[in-house]
Order: structure tokens, then sequence, then C-alpha cells
């Protein structure tokens, strides 16, 4: 059975347990960052940070909310990265989970920067001490020995769910319809076309350009969601058998 | 916590006021969220919007310091739209005791105030007694000189305009806050309280607490799942250090530290084992001769305790002002200490009036510290604005284990007993704290033996193997101490026991010497069934699972009871108020109580529901607090304002200060109310975690909040580097400018508040920035000592 | 963090964790490796402790891995039959594994003599030795035994002890036992502040 996180951002309370346990069980190495007049650091996505809780701030008739968005790679079901794979076996996509991993392999891409330039959602980055383009893995190593991604499983408050694709997704639903009753704006974000299903409480702009993948067609290219939509129609090339 | 962090999701109402839960614990949020799930109201009323208040239902800002308006106007609301748990009222609290005539209350000062002595003679406050001895009681409530209608009268001041003008919140916000609050006096209704040291860090730290458990008492909160007065407490094992006393006033267990005035144990023991002559008070330390022999007893075991009292050094006085922490640090400033051990602390960077308290340590012949990482206090000598050559200080910084490299048992918040076992070992032969304790003691022990010195038999008898074996500290050893044993063959209710048998419990402590128990509350934690705190069974009984009271997961003080006060759960049969969170249940006089480890096994009605209390009553009227029987709003000793509309006392009388440290009030130099607070990433001074690249990385340098008005008034930038001032010093922060921080109509007047963390310290990071204690000020609770840093008077400037 | 990494990753390489993708089920060229995390905490590998978060008072379970190797710590992540908890940590229970994996922890006791501007490393022995005859001195030379008004106090002013919420409970009776046996009542801790 594929797997799908399902992340309800109205319970995310920013404790970035999830920001530390990925660093923790990747072992990866902390950035160097100065307070830069908020609380959300590192500021970006990065080599090394590969989840990271953007914090943003919006008041409405009086009304403040602190919106906290733990940011990861959606694990797309048909994921457009893949176009721009040049070596074989840079990218994995696994059949059994649905996880899009990213390998050592990737070090030897020679367009580095159309891994980003192809998602979505804004998300690879390379990691500068060895070349690798790196992102979310959905722990995979975890998953396929029955453990909950580390983010996932340090989460408190039921912010971050992981689990077969289709149990997700009736959560989703329920959660979403327990949301709007709070929250009329409620939605689910690209529940169809990703591994990472987003329910937020306000327009997933006000958390964050990439949130959805319907933002970032108008911030930056190559596909608008449009395009990004259609293709997923369209044959793709599958490097898992 | 009278209750525990997985009864929170009991509750109906979460107030969280005082703390910021979801930055601070922010696992209490699993449980809070849980709640919520349930259709509970969260509502958190602090000075900012935080995590917290992102994920509340109700918002509703106050300016630091002003609880007690806030609070006493919920008091004259539950009163006079009657919206009190009457049945609870009348039966488990004092609303029913009539007070002395001695009583007085007069524009902000209690009867038997002594400006000489800034105290109060609180015999004063005394309850009219009757010819047995007893409080005198009208059940109806109409005496005008009962307790209800004291609060009705004191209360009557508390108006809705004065309270929003002087605390800035809206009338709007405090309606909702009241009414939706005091919704939970209905008897299936639970409403609990999330409070921390947004509370406690103020001179009526005490009174902020008081007015919230009347609060409580007034709507039959306590005692109840989803209820209760719920102190989230902020280190690991700072529910344990407290219970076994590293303090000043009290021996663990929370017996009293001996006075110069009570040269015998007996004269000891009377002095504070109280009487009661109402029969159905369990007053329960009556016991307390048997505590205290006990514990004597653990600590040098080859003696009469009668004799051993001697051992234990004897205090002139029991004040606040002349032994706790400000003037521990105020008379090392003068010189009084030759020696100081700072074992697992940062003073340098936790204390208020941290540059005073540096300078302090410059005048010690000696100090130890203890700690994991080199900090602020280790280094105080080559901090800002010292010269080492001229600072005589000796220093010794004895580097230890960490947490999972060492094993022991820790008490969280919930009062729950946890052992923890070793994982790693520590690195460079790393000891843990036990180790090196045991160590120094048993090096000087030897010194004293061999050379003899100042009264050496504390030292020389001291019992100091009992907690190690073949030399090394030994957890298992010291925790069985802890609970205690037999000293000799003795019968105790029908029970044989052996020599060194462990104790069941504290029902079976004596005071004749023949037990030892090194803290009568944790007697029942490691007993002929093992080590209970090590326990992991998820096991529990239906009852107990609807409220999850997982009583065979580790243990809890006193007898793995869980929610304290539980007696006054269900009404004099035995009945819960609510049947749907039943805590206990009265099953019969052969099956009895079901559910929890009742407050006492007796039957119903057969004793007053507060045990703990000499009359058996929850304590509306608290005559044995230092600064009055009933809270009473005072602005913090610095503030923004030359009056308030409840009386012409500005300030707490009593609270802790010293004269010749100025204050600002109403100073133009200092115009901003200052607080202080922690966040997620980091800790306490941040020793621990300012060493750590995942943490720092997140949080890494020091910050101050401001709203945009102020940063428009000052001319600062998000980001920008400002300089914040207080009559104590200065430091400099990083801007972080935020809607969440709203300026405060105070008495007409726009009032800014602005705050920072003090987890930074000089050391490490190298550019992380310095404690925002260099700022606060050296005053505090007239009751516990504990400093006023969350709100006092500052400045902000670009750098 | 650097040299943590690395330990971590010699770690790795001599329990040969390091996993062809195969090895982890991608079905995919074997060329592609990565690091495989999980691994480290097979039981041949290393052994499992439960133990408390050692900040806040919530009192969260944690599991901690340590290598039969070296018996260092290789991961420390919320403990899930923990009822408080279920496996959760925030961001710094989430860290504790750097807590004790620190590049920073001293390894030797430090000592600074009077009007010094360095510390010097010492042993741990000749510390204890000069601390226990420093304690004595103190306390010999500032003990009362009777107060002014001639009453018995039994007590050393010239002391003074903060701490420590930090310590275990039966460290903190310890410590309390060996500074009550010595005089002292300016006994102070961060429950106070």
């Amino acid at each position: 059975m594929s797997k799908t996180f399902f992340i309800d951002l109205t319970k995310c309370t920013a404790c970035r347990g999830c920001q530390v346990a990925c660093k923790q069980w990747k072992k990866l190495p902390a950035e160097k960052t100065e307070n830069w007049g908020s609380h959300q650091n590192p500021k970006d996505l990065s080599g090394v940070t590969l989840k990271l809780v953007r914090f943003n701030e919006v008041e409405e008739d009086g009304k403040m909310q602190w919106l906290f968005f733990p940011e990861q790679c959606r694990h797309c079901i048909d994921p457009p990265c893949l176009d721009a794979m040049t070596v074989p076996g840079s990218i994995m996509h696994d059949q059994e989970t649905g996880a899009v991993v990213y390998t050592d392999l990737t070090m030897k891409e020679k367009d580095k920067e159309a891994f980003r330039d192809s998602c979505p959602y804004d998300i690879p980055r390379i990691n500068a001490e060895t070349g690798a383009v790196v992102k979310c893995d959905m722990c995979i190593d975890r998953v396929k020995i029955g453990l909950l991604p580390a983010c996932v499983k340090t989460c408190p408050t039921g912010a971050m769910n992981f689990g077969d694709r289709d149990d997700m997704l009736t959560l989703a639903n329920e959660r979403l319809v327990k949301a709007q009753k709070k929250f009329p704006n409620a939605e689910l974000i690209d529940a169809d076309d990703v591994r990472v299903v987003y329910l937020v409480q306000t327009d997933a702009d006000s958390y964050y350009q990439f949130l959805s993948a319907d933002a970032s067609s108008i911030q930056k290219g190559p596909l608008s969601r449009k395009q990004f939509l259609a293709k997923l129609g369209s044959p793709i090339k599958r490097m898992s058998s | 916590m009278t209750n525990h962090w997985i009864d929170i999701k009991n509750s109906d109402c979460i107030l969280i006021m005082g703390s910021n839960a979801a930055e601070n614990h922010p696992i209490s949020f699993k449980w809070v969220t849980r709640a919520q799930e349930n259709g509970a109201t969260v509502i958190h009323v602090d000075p900012r919007f935080t995590r917290t208040s992102a994920k509340a239902d109700m918002y509703a800002g106050i300016r630091s310091g002003a609880d007690i308006a806030v609070l006493g106007g919920m008091i004259k609301y539950i009163l006079e739209k009657d919206l009190i748990f009457k049945e609870y009222v009348v039966n488990y609290t004092n609303a029913s005791f009539i007070v002395g005539d001695d009583y007085k209350f007069d524009d902000g000062v209690f009867a038997g105030y002594d400006p000489k002595t800034k105290s109060y003679d609180k015999s004063q406050w005394a309850f009219a007694m009757d010819a047995d001895g007893n409080p005198q009681k009208d059940a109806t409530l109409q005496d005008p000189k009962c307790v209800y209608q004291m609060l009705k009268k004191h209360y009557d001041r508390y108006n809705m305009d004065e309270v929003s003008s002087i605390s800035g919140m809206g009338k709007a916000d405090l309606v909702k806050l009241y009414e939706t609050y005091a919704a939970t006096g209905k008897s299936d209704k639970a409403g609990t309280i999330m409070y921390a040291m947004g509370w406690t860090q103020h001179t009526v730290g005490v009174q902020n607490i008081r007015s919230m458990a009347m609060i409580q008492l007034l709507l039959g909160n306590i005692g109840i799942a989803g209820g209760g007065v719920n102190a989230l407490r902020g280190e690991s094992n700072v529910q344990g250090s407290t219970d076994h006393c590293l303090l000043y006033h009290i021996l663990p267990g929370y017996l009293k530290t001996p006075l110069a005035s009570q040269p015998t144990l007996a004269a000891y023991d009377k002095k504070y084992t109280p009487v009661s002559n109402d029969p159905k008070s369990a007053n329960w330390w009556s016991n307390y001769p048997k505590y205290s022999a006990s514990l004597i007893k653990s600590m040098w075991m080859d003696e009469d305790p009668k004799t051993a009292y001697n051992y234990l050094p004897k205090l002139e006085n029991h004040k606040a002002m002349d032994y706790s922490w400000l003037t521990l640090f105020d008379k090392m400033d003068d010189g009084q200490f030759k020696g100081f051990f700072a074992w697992g602390m940062n003073p340098a960077c936790s204390g208020a009036n941290a540059n005073k308290n540096r300078r302090a340590m410059g005048k010690l012949d000696w100090l130890v510290n203890v700690n994991i990482f080199p900090n602020e206090t280790a280094s105080f000598w080559e901090g800002p604005d010292m010269d080492p050559s001229k600072i005589k200080t000796e220093v010794f910084f004895l580097p230890c284990a960490v947490s999972i490299e060492k094993e022991g048992s820790i008490t969280n918040s919930g009062r729950w007993m946890q052992w923890r076992y070793k994982g790693p070992d520590a690195p460079n032969g790393l000891k843990p704290d036990g180790d090196l304790l045991y160590e120094l003691m048993h090096e000087i022990q030897e010194l004293y033996k061999k050379e003899g010195g100042a009264y050496p038999d504390p030292i020389t008898k001291l019992s100091w193997d009992g907690i190690a074996t073949n030399g090394v500290f030994d957890a298992h050893k010291t925790a069985k101490l802890i609970n205690g044993f037999f000293t000799k063959d003795i019968e105790v209710k029908g029970k044989k026991f052996k020599k060194g048998d462990q104790v069941p419990s504290f029902a079976y402590l004596q005071a004749d010497g023949s037990t030892c128990s090194g803290n009568w509350l944790y007697s029942n934690s490691y007993t002929a069934k093992g080590n209970m705190a090590a326990r992991r069974s998820l096991a529990q009984t239906e009852e107990q699972a609807n409220i999850g009271l997982f009583p065979n997961f580790s243990w809890c003080w006193p007898v793995n009871r869980r929610i304290l006060y539980n007696r006054a759960s269900v009404d004099l049969k035995g009945n819960p108020y609510n049947p749907k969170k039943a805590v206990i249940k009265w099953t019969g006089p052969k099956t009895k109580w079901q559910g929890d480890v009742p407050d006492g096994g007796w039957a119903p009605d057969a004793r007053y529901a507060f045990i703990m209390r000499k009359h058996g009553f929850g304590q509306l009227y608290g005559p044995g607090r230092a600064d009055g029987p009933l809270p009473e709003y005072y602005e913090p000793l610095e503030c923004p304002v030359k009056s308030h509309p409840f009386s012409g006392t500005l300030h707490n009388p009593t609270a802790l200060s010293y004269d010749n440290e100025e204050k600002a009030v109403c100073d133009p130099r200092y115009p901003l109310v200052g607080t202080t607070y922690r966040v997620t990433e980091h800790w306490q001074t941040g020793v621990m975690t300012r060493n750590q690249e995942w943490l720092t990385e997140m949080e890494p340098q020091v910050f101050v909040e401001m709203s945009p008005e102020l940063a428009e008034l000052r001319g600062i930038n998000n980001g920008d580097k400002v300089t914040v001032d207080s009559l104590r010093g200065s430091i400099w922060a990083k801007a972080i400018i935020t809607k969440r921080l709203k300026p405060f109509a105070i008495q007409g007047v726009t009032v800014h508040q602005i705050g920072l963390p003090w987890h930074f310290g000089w050391t490490w990071p190298k550019n992380g920035g310095d404690s925002a204690n260099i700022l606060t000020p050296s005053v505090g609770d007239p009751n516990t000592g504990i400093p006023e840093t969350k709100a006092f008077m500052v400045n902000v400037r670009k750098a | 963090m650097h040299t943590n990494r690395r330990n971590f990753l010699k770690l790795s390489a001599t329990a040969a964790v390091a996993t062809a993708f195969g090895g982890l089920g991608l079905g995919c060229t074997p060329k592609a490796t990565m690091v495989d995390h999980a691994a480290a905490l097979d039981p041949k590998w290393s052994k499992q402790t439960t133990t408390i978060c050692c900040y806040c008072a919530v009192g969260c379970g944690l599991i901690v891995n340590t290598s039969l190797k070296d018996n260092k710590a290789i991961n420390v992540e919320g403990d899930p039959d923990h009822p408080i908890n279920e496996g959760a940590l925030c961001a710094k229970g989430a860290s504790i594994w750097q807590l004790a994996e620190n590049d920073r922890r001293p390894d030797s006791v430090l000592y600074r003599a009077p009007y010094s501007s360095k510390f010097k490393k010492v042993s741990l022995a000749w510390a204890l030795e000069k601390i226990a005859h420093n304690v004595k001195k103190t306390r010999d030379e500032t003990f009362t035994l009777t107060n002014k008004k001639g009453q018995t106090v039994n007590r050393c002013d010239g002391i003074a002890s903060v701490g420590s919420a930090a310590l275990d409970n039966e460290e903190c009776w310890a410590l309390q036992t060996m500074l009550r046996s010595l005089g002292l009542v300016y006994i102070e801790h961060q429950a106070r502040i």
C-alpha cells in the first residue's frame, strides 16, 4: 500500500520537534544563522535542512493568526522532478511506498538546479559539501521497517500523520470537516497529486507562496499548475521497475 | 500540579494564564489539543500573542503584572451572578467559617501591618473559634463575617471598567473570559488552569495563584478530572528537587527547617504538628513527628533522632527577606560568604539582577560550579567588565555526565516519579553528579575524622555510606533509603517487619527511630514490591482508563494518588459529581473506593475532604500568607502608573526589596513595561541548549519583541540590533517587530510592553548576546522570595 | 558537529549499515547507496534504554540507542509506549543526542587560581581534595554554635549553595544531606527563581 503524509496545520504549534528530529535521524549538521527579525530559522531549506517550519503572521479584522508551515518534499504522485534527471538512478521512485528518493548519483548530474526548477513546490537543494541534490526521503529507511518518519513520530499534537494513502485521505477529509467549523476557509491542498497533503486554516498563500502548486505557478516556472496537472497524465520515466 | 498532564484532556475549559504552554511545555499540547477535540475551550491570557495563543480559541492581552485585577474581577463576577458550585463550596471550602473580630482591611492594607518591619501580625486574621476550639461556621453563608460574605465585600471594588483600565484587557474580552470560565461551576463541567512563572515571578506571585485557587474552589474544580491548580514546572526534576527541599526553609517532604528557638526535637515537633479538635478533620500533618524522626534517622542512622536533631543547623527565622535567593546574593555582595557551590546551576544568568550576582561572586574565596558545559558562572571572572587580576575567587569547574548517561529518578510536574536508565558512557570519564558529591563529602568526612574541627559530629557521624555501594554512589540504594526501611524488628498495624525491610508506605513510619525515611512523601516508591518508579505497565481499570490515570505506569506521590484532593470530586455519599469522568467512587463498606487512590480510605463524609489542612477545608480565606488572607491588587514594584483603582496602596507593602536599590516607578527614562520569557528551542539560561547547534540554529541570538507602534516611535526596523536599558544594566538584542504585541491603554494612557528571552549568556555562542536578567530587579514575593522578573521597567533604543 | 557526524558515519560504516538501495527493497541500480540509519537500531549493533527528558517537567519518555561497539549514543527519540508523550518530542527533546555527543563537553576539571586570567586543567582527585580542604577551612572559621541570644544554632554561615533541579531525586536528597550535615542554611535552587 502506498504511503501518504497528512499534515493538519490547524494543530501545528511550531514546536519544531520535526525540524530537529529530521536532523537528528539523519545526523545533518546545523547552519550558521542569525536572528533576522523572525523566529523562523534557518531562513530557507538548504542542503542540510530538509524540513523547515515556516512562520507567518496574518492579521485580518483585528484577528491575529500566527501560521506555521512545516515544509518538506511532497513526494508527488507523478513527480515532475523525474524529468530533470539525466543520470539513471539519481532519483528513485519507490513503487511500494511512493517515496521519491534522491540518491548520491545526483552528485553526477550536470544541471542540478533543474531539480529545483522542475519542482512546483520549490523543494530540492544542493548540499555544498557533497554536491548531491537533496530533499526529504520520507525516512525510507524507517518506513521500510515499519517505523514512522522521524518528523511524524515526534509530532505531539497530531498535526503530522503518516500511513496508508487511503487511511490518510480519509483522515484528511474527516479533519477538514471539523476544521471548517472553526475555520470556514479551511481546505486540503493538492490532495490528489501529492503524498504530503496539507490542511490549511486560511488561504495557502498566507502561509507561504509555495505551499500549494497553484501559488507557485504565479511566482515561478517552469510549470504552471495546469501544466503540472496535465503532465500527470503523460508518460513519465519510472526508474524503479 | 494537583492533577497531571494526561488529565488535561478531561477539561471543558482550559485557562492558560501566566504560562506559554505550547512553547515551554510543548508536549502538554498533546493533551490540550485532545481536550479541544473533545469540545473544550482553550483561553490564553498573556501580554504577548504566542504559539499558545495561536492555538487557543480565545486570546486576551494583559499588561504584565495586572493578573489580580483580572482574577479579582472574575471572583466578583462569579459571586455576583451566583455561579458558584454551592454544595461544594459549603461542604469543602472554608466559605462558611467566621472570621475573627480583629480582621480589618483598609485601603489596600490588612489588619496587623507594621511599616517598620514591612510585615503583618497574622494573628489578627484568625478565625473566630467555638468552645471546642474549632472555627465557628455558618453553613447558610449569610453571616456578614463568614468568609463567603467577606469575599463578596472584598472583591466588590473589582469593577469591569476599572479592571479593564488597569489591565489593558478590553471589556468585551473580560466578559467573554469570565462567562466562559465561570461556566465550569456546573457539577458536570471541569475547568483547569495551566500557569507557570508568568504568575510566580511577581511581588504578588503567591496571591496570583491563590486568586485562581479560590476561583477553582468556588467553581468546584479542585479534586476533579480535568480540573485542579496546575503549575507547569519548568525543569525536569524541579518537582523532585523541591520535594527534597534544596531550599532554606524546608527539609525533605516539606518539613520545616528548625529554628534557633526550637532547642529540642520535641519542641520542634510541637511547633509544627497542628492540632485539630474536630474528629472529622484528618489533619494529616498530625503525623509530623513520625516524618521528622524518620528523616533524621535516614541521615544519622546510628544516632537517636533526639540527639541527631542537634546536628541539623538552626535558622533565626523563616523569612524570605533573610535567607532566600535574592538575599543570598545580597549577602554575598556584602562579603558574608567565603565559599559557594553552584551545583547544576548558572546563577550568573539565572538570577534577577545578574550584574549584581556576577559582582558578588568576585567577593568569594572559592566557588565550585558543576555543570555539563562551561558557563557564565564558572567563567564569571573573565566576563564583561571584569578584571581577572583583581578577582581573588578560586574557581573549580567540574564537568559532569548528562541524563542519558546515568541512572536515577526524576519527578515530573504531575508528581510522577520516573526511573531513568543509563544508556551511553559519559565521554572523557565524566561522572554523574551523585558520584561527584558522594566523593566530595567522603573526602570531607575523612578530613574531619582525621583532623577534627568545628562541631564535627554531624559530619563524622553522617551515614554517608547509606547512599553508596563499595564506595560508589548507588541510586537504587539511595532511593530505598528515601522510601525508608525498618531499623529494627517491629510490629506496625498488625504486621511484623524485620530490620531492613522496606517501609510499605508513610502510614508505617514511626516517631521513635524504629523507621528511617529520607522523605516521607516518597515512602511507597521503593517497597518490597520493588522500584515502583520503574513500572511501565499501561494496565488500568475501565474507570481509570476513562480519565487516563495510568496507575501502574511509574509512581506518583503521595501513595500513587494521581489526582490530589479527590475526595472533593464526590458528594458526601461518595458519588462522583460528574459520573462521566469519575475520579473515585464509593462502592460500599466492603469494596470501598474504586478509581484513583482516594485521599484517605475513610468512608464518605467520615473525614473532611482537604486532609492536609488543619481544619479540613479548602482555603478561600488563607490566613497563613505573609501578605494577607485575601489576594489584593498591587502594582509591580516597577510600574508605569502612579496609582491604581482599587486602593491607595500602590505596591505590596510586604514585598521583598532592598531600600538602597532604586526602582523605576513612572520614570520617564524607563517608560516601557519589560518582561522575560523562554522559547521552545532553549532552556533556562541556555547552558545546555546554547551548546547544541541544532537548537542555536533555530534561535541563535537574544531578541526583543515589540509592537510596530513602538518600533516606529523609536525608529527601529525589524532585525535591527537594539539596546535595552533598565536601572540595573543594558543588553543588546535583535528586534523582532510584531503585531503579536499591542500597546495597552492603561488608565487612558498608551503603555508599551516589550519582552525578551533569558536564555543567552556571553560565553557561547559568541554572537548570541547576554542574559535578560541583567535588566531585572532584585525584588520579590514576600512569601516565596521569587524575584519579580515578569514585570519591570525598561527603555529600548537603536544600538 | 562535523566531528560528531564523521563519528557517526564511521560507526555506520564499520557496522556495515550503509546499505545498497536493494537492501531497502527499492529495487534499483546497486550503484546508488545511502546510509540506512535504521539498521543501526538492530540489537546486533545497539542496545536500547529508556529515559526521561531532561528539560521541562512534562516528563516525556525517550528511547536511547547506544552502540555496542563504543558505548556512544547513536539515536535518541520519543518512547511510543510512554503514556504522556506517546513517542512525541519537541525541538529540545528531539535534540538530546546532541547534548551527549557534543564536542563542547569539557574533557577535564578546570581550575582557576586567585587573580589568574585563565583556567587550567586539573585532575578530579586533585580538585576534590582541594575543595574538601576549602570547605573544612571555611566551615571551621565561620561555624556558629550559638546565636546572639545564646540559642544553639550549629550552623555554617560562611558557605552558600544553589542547585539543583537538574539533579536526579537521589542526588538531590544526597546533596541536601551533605549540605545540611555541613551546617549550611543558605541553600537555594531553581525552585526559588
